[in-house]
């Protein structure tokens, strides 16, 4: 009866064991809140991702004497935009300008035309009125989450506001892990005298508070941007991810199988990189997930402060900001870009903790 | 008050003792103008030289002549001595009965520029000469926007201490609400200037004592003019103005004379400083020039010795400090000599947030608050603020800008200046972020002020093409093709970039963000950098800026402004320079006839305006929320409290509602 047998060892191969993030995944995607909480992140990142093809006043294509433009990806960068439109006065008014100077043209514009960086004026689109200004801006059929004093349209600025606050949170925690690993990395598995310098150094940069060294730098810089807090955010919050991945590396390097690739003459930095450090990123992985929601609300909260980016910067915080002079009469400033935060925070917040349930094994709901 | 952060030079010092007047009836004058601004300070300390004190150092000795001699030397001219709330009763008088009662007048809402006649009208009328219907027991708080930061008016240098002193300080010259300057009744018993314009006499009253009893008298103003241009008294400002003088006499207890270097038409204003004890200070001052280390010093910090009408009877830092009414500033030997300041108390709470602040008028734990255009327009116009409140304004000479630095490559060409106040989206400015409740800025010289010329120019307009027309002329083009506009200078190819400076205040910030917007569409590239009001000060001291968005206060004397635009001038941050300004200011300066003076002036207007050192943006109102129980404001060009009678005409019935 051997294929009964052989059958039986090929579905024992099947079966093969999920690995240790696989198992991780598959613990995860039982915790419903988690899911949910890294489906609305996905979410966010598409928003941020394609925010000007949702709200903006530049097509997202158009074809203009001849030749075909994407004048939409002027809100990346600057350059992006083709200067024909600057040479030929457009003055960011595109949907008359393009008509009246070149009737032949033909533009697709974002879902929603309102811009972050202006209040859109009475008749650029046909029969269109201008934002409404002051405290007049409550929601409404043109301006779903109502506008701020200036006459800016809310969603337009908390669309846009979404690239702000998400990449606040990669950037500046990409930062910080790669810090946070490396030297951990270092101090964990060479020990000695490295692992007590290096010690050292995470003590010192624990005792710099990351507020006043950005204050200094917005003070200093003329054109403070989101990049610079990143930076700063992230140089100065890896001591926290240095520590747990210099203990991770000290419990592992004991293990057999670190012996077991030492004896067959593996090299300490592949032993490092590959073999330990694959197995102390889930640790690792939480406290960066934290992180993240921690960047963001510093970002929204030195925005609020007026100590953000340089204006005019559509973040959730700078709305908020504007929300609290008039907040008896403008609630849309408040609750809008207040709702984003917290649901933006709490969903990281959740993500952390699936992350940590799902790769600490005392945490386990069914570990027992 | 925002407007009377009071800086400036030295002179302003000086200028700022004047200011004391603002408690009794007579306001003082300043010789330079207010930058608008925040309650932040700008008066720089000088390093003083160490060495023994010697006092009135930087003045050259003088031999002055006898009293007898002087006087037969000279022939003399009478100058007004007037009270300025007599001055202010006599307007009052010759206007028709007001439309409504104080009552009636409450009732409505401000809600137009006719309901706004008519509450001033009825609100601002003066208490009778003899205080009938007036509380005198009453207590007012008002806002301090920052901490009192020093007591001694030698020591001024933001706006909190400029209104302490106001109500405190002791000084003999006034203005009233046309600008025109007296000396003030309250101190002065006669006012005469030699013919030739080079001495000033004036007898001060016998009736006046410091708090401390001792009487106040002329050897008190010479020891302050000696005091003030000692080199090593520590004054935060520059001794601008006063340097003019040539020496200051006191003959006797009552006769104090001015001599001047030359004769000038500003001599007025450089004689109008306030007063320090000699008393007092005579002692303290060669023991510790910087007035604020000795043991002494630290004293009369907290318990100063003044000679206005109110005195500080509470302090504490970072919350409150409270004033009391000084009996024997009206009393001497029993009897009444000048008129009793209304308030027993007048309480400053320090409020740095002006939401808060606004609740707190709201409340009615303040008396009077100064409204931005959004408070104005929004949160003042509901039943929660007229419950207790009441608001009014008043035309004021507050002139806002942006002033270019002119030795940048960027600003230097006069037909870039003027392309970027072409750029300037003014409607969007003063209908959208400033509510409409702000005029469109016509030049330095308000169009209501007697400066301004008959043909004076018309506001800018935008007009985009003109200043991309402008710019392509100045060389300004888009070379590269990478759509910002560029120039080759000295072989390299600069872009157009540049940072726009701003005081951190979200109004401010609003209108520098429409014009990077506005710039950007003309293949320019703006940064907004928002920093601290005092950051900001010194970054324009030191011309380390390429351009910046500003305000001006008015001064009482068109010559202030000389400081802002004359080449090379204390507060000339732009540099701008042009020799037919400055060659107008110093004519100016000694042509007597006011009418040609004035005109002198307008000429200075229109070569300015043609050369846009600043693009100018708007003329910013007085708006003020005042508890409904005062009476007695009015507004001048600088707002309801500084000038005479100012405060000093502000009451509340002992009947209020």
């Amino acid at each position: 009866m051997p294929e009964p047998t052989n059958n039986m060892m090929m579905e024992e191969n099947d079966q093969a064991s999920l690995g240790f993030w696989g198992e991780a995944w598959q613990r995860f995607r039982r915790r419903r809140l988690a899911m949910l909480a890294l489906c609305f992140v996905v979410f966010m990142c598409l928003m941020a991702m394609f925010a000007p093809l949702i709200v903006g006043t530049k097509p997202i294509v158009c074809k203009y004497k001849g030749n075909i433009y994407f004048p939409c990806l002027g809100y990346y960068n600057r350059s992006w935009e083709n200067p024909i439109f600057r040479k030929d006065r457009f003055r960011n008014r595109y949907p008359k300008n393009l008509k009246t100077k070149d009737p032949e043209s033909w533009a697709f514009f974002p879902l929603v035309y309102q811009d972050p960086y202006r209040r859109v004026r009475d008749g650029e689109w046909e029969d269109r009125p201008g934002n409404p200004s002051g405290t007049d801006g409550s929601p409404s059929r043109l301006n779903w989450f109502g506008t701020n004093q200036q006459g800016y349209d809310v969603f337009a600025q908390m669309v846009h506001g979404t690239q702000i606050a998400l990449s606040v949170g990669f950037v500046s925690m990409g930062i910080a892990g790669v810090i946070g690993l490396t030297i951990g990395a270092l101090a964990g598995y060479l020990g000695g005298w490295v692992d007590v310098l290096l010690s050292r150094v995470i003590e010192l940069v624990m005792c710099i508070p990351s507020l006043v060294l950005i204050l200094a730098l917005v003070a200093m810089l003329d054109d403070v941007t989101n990049f610079h807090l990143m930076a700063i955010v992230g140089c100065t919050s890896w001591t926290g991810i240095a520590r747990l991945a210099r203990a991770e590396f000290l419990k592992l390097k004991q293990m057999e199988f670190i012996t077991a690739a030492r004896a067959m003459g593996a090299s300490r930095w592949r032993i490092m990189f590959r073999h330990v450090l694959r197995n102390s990123l889930a640790p690792v992985l939480v406290p960066i997930t934290f992180g993240i929601a921690a960047a963001i609300l510093i970002e929204s909260g030195l925005s609020y402060l007026g100590f953000g980016a340089s204006p005019p910067n559509p973040s959730w915080g700078t709305l908020l900001k504007s929300g609290r002079s008039t907040i008896q009469q403008t609630w849309w400033l408040i609750v809008f870009p207040g709702v984003a935060i917290f649901l933006t925070v709490l969903a990281y917040n959740l993500i952390g903790e699936g992350l940590q349930e799902a790769t600490d094994p005392r945490l386990r709901q069914d570990s027992h | 008050m925002e407007e009377q952060s009071f800086k400036g030079v030295s002179s302003v010092l000086l200028a700022s003792l004047v200011v004391l007047l603002i408690g009794c009836s007579s306001s003082t004058e300043e010789k330079v103008l207010l930058p608008e601004a925040s309650a932040g300070e700008d008066l720089k300390a000088e390093a003083a030289p160490s060495g023994p004190v010697v006092l009135g150092n930087m003045v050259e000795p003088f031999d002055s002549p006898s009293l007898e001699e002087l006087t037969a030397s000279h022939a003399w001219v009478d100058r007004t001595v007037a009270d300025s709330m007599q001055r202010m009763r006599a307007h009052q008088a010759k206007l028709s009965a007001p439309e409504l009662s104080a009552k009636e007048a409450l009732a409505l809402r401000n809600d137009s520029s006719e309901n706004n006649a008519k509450i001033l009208d009825a609100l601002g009328r003066l208490a009778p000469v003899d205080g009938a219907g007036v509380n005198f027991e009453a207590e007012i708080t008002l806002l301090a926007e920052g901490d009192l930061k020093s007591t001694n008016p030698l020591l001024l240098s933001s706006v909190v201490e400029f209104d302490y002193s106001g109500l405190t300080g002791f000084g003999l010259f006034g203005f009233d609400w046309t600008l025109e300057k007296y000396a003030s009744a309250d101190t002065v018993i006669s006012w005469q200037t030699s013919e030739d314009r080079l001495v000033d006499k004036i007898i001060m009253r016998d009736d006046l004592t410091w708090s401390d009893g001792t009487p106040i008298t002329a050897h008190d103003v010479a020891f302050t003019f000696r005091a003030i241009m000692t080199d090593q008294v520590i004054v935060p400002a520059i001794r601008q103005g006063m340097d003019k003088i040539r020496w200051v006499e006191a003959y006797d207890d009552k006769t104090i004379v001015f001599f001047h270097k030359e004769a000038l038409s500003t001599n007025d204003v450089n004689m109008s400083f306030s007063i320090i004890p000699q008393h007092i200070y005579e002692k303290t001052i060669p023991e510790d020039p910087t007035l604020a280390r000795s043991a002494d010093h630290t004293r009369y910090e907290d318990a100063p010795v003044v000679g206005g009408p109110y005195m500080l009877t509470k302090r504490v830092r970072g919350q409150e400090f409270v004033l009391e009414r000084r009996e024997e500033y009206y009393l001497h030997d029993g009897e009444r000599v000048r008129e009793k300041p209304y308030f027993k108390t007048v309480r400053f709470k320090v409020i740095e947030d002006r939401n808060t602040a606004l609740l707190a008028l709201k409340s009615g734990d303040l008396d009077s608050l100064i409204l931005i255009a959004e408070q104005w327009n929004g949160q003042t116009g509901d039943d929660d603020f007229y419950r207790h409140n009441m608001k009014a304004s008043g035309l004021e000479w507050t002139s806002f800008h942006f002033c270019w630095n002119t030795k940048t490559p960027y600003f230097s060409d006069k037909r870039v200046r003027q392309a970027m106040s072409y750029a300037v989206d003014y409607d969007e400015m003063l209908n959208t972020i400033l509510y409409g409740v702000y005029q469109p800025n016509r030049g330095t010289f308000h169009p209501t002020s007697r400066m301004f010329p008959k043909d004076g120019p018309e506001p800018y307009q935008q007009d985009l093409d003109q200043a991309e027309e402008l710019l392509d002329e100045a060389g300004w083009d888009d070379s590269d093709g990478d759509g910002i506009r560029d120039k080759m200078i000295d072989g390299q190819l600069v872009p157009f970039e540049f940072t726009l400076m701003v005081v951190n205040f979200e109004d401010r910030i609003k209108i520098v963000t429409l014009m990077k917007e506005s710039l950007d569409s003309i293949g320019i590239v703006c940064h907004v950098k928002p920093t601290e009001f005092t950051v900001l000060t010194e970054m324009q001291r030191n011309h380390k800026f390429q351009a910046a968005f500003a305000g001006w206060g008015s001064g009482a004397d068109p010559d202030s402004t000389s400081n802002i635009f004359v080449t090379e001038a204390g507060r000339n941050y732009g540099g701008y320079s042009n020799s037919r300004v400055d060659d107008l200011f110093e004519q100016a300066r000694r042509e007597f006839d006011e009418d040609k003076r004035y005109e002198l002036y307008g000429e200075i207007h229109k070569e300015m305006w043609e050369d846009q050192p600043y693009t100018w943006l708007f003329y910013r109102n007085s708006f003020y929320g005042f508890n409904k129980r005062l009476r007695g404001y009015n507004f001048s060009p600088r707002g309801p409290f500084h000038y005479g009678p100012g405060f000093s005409s502000f009451y509340m019935p002992a009947a209020a509602p």
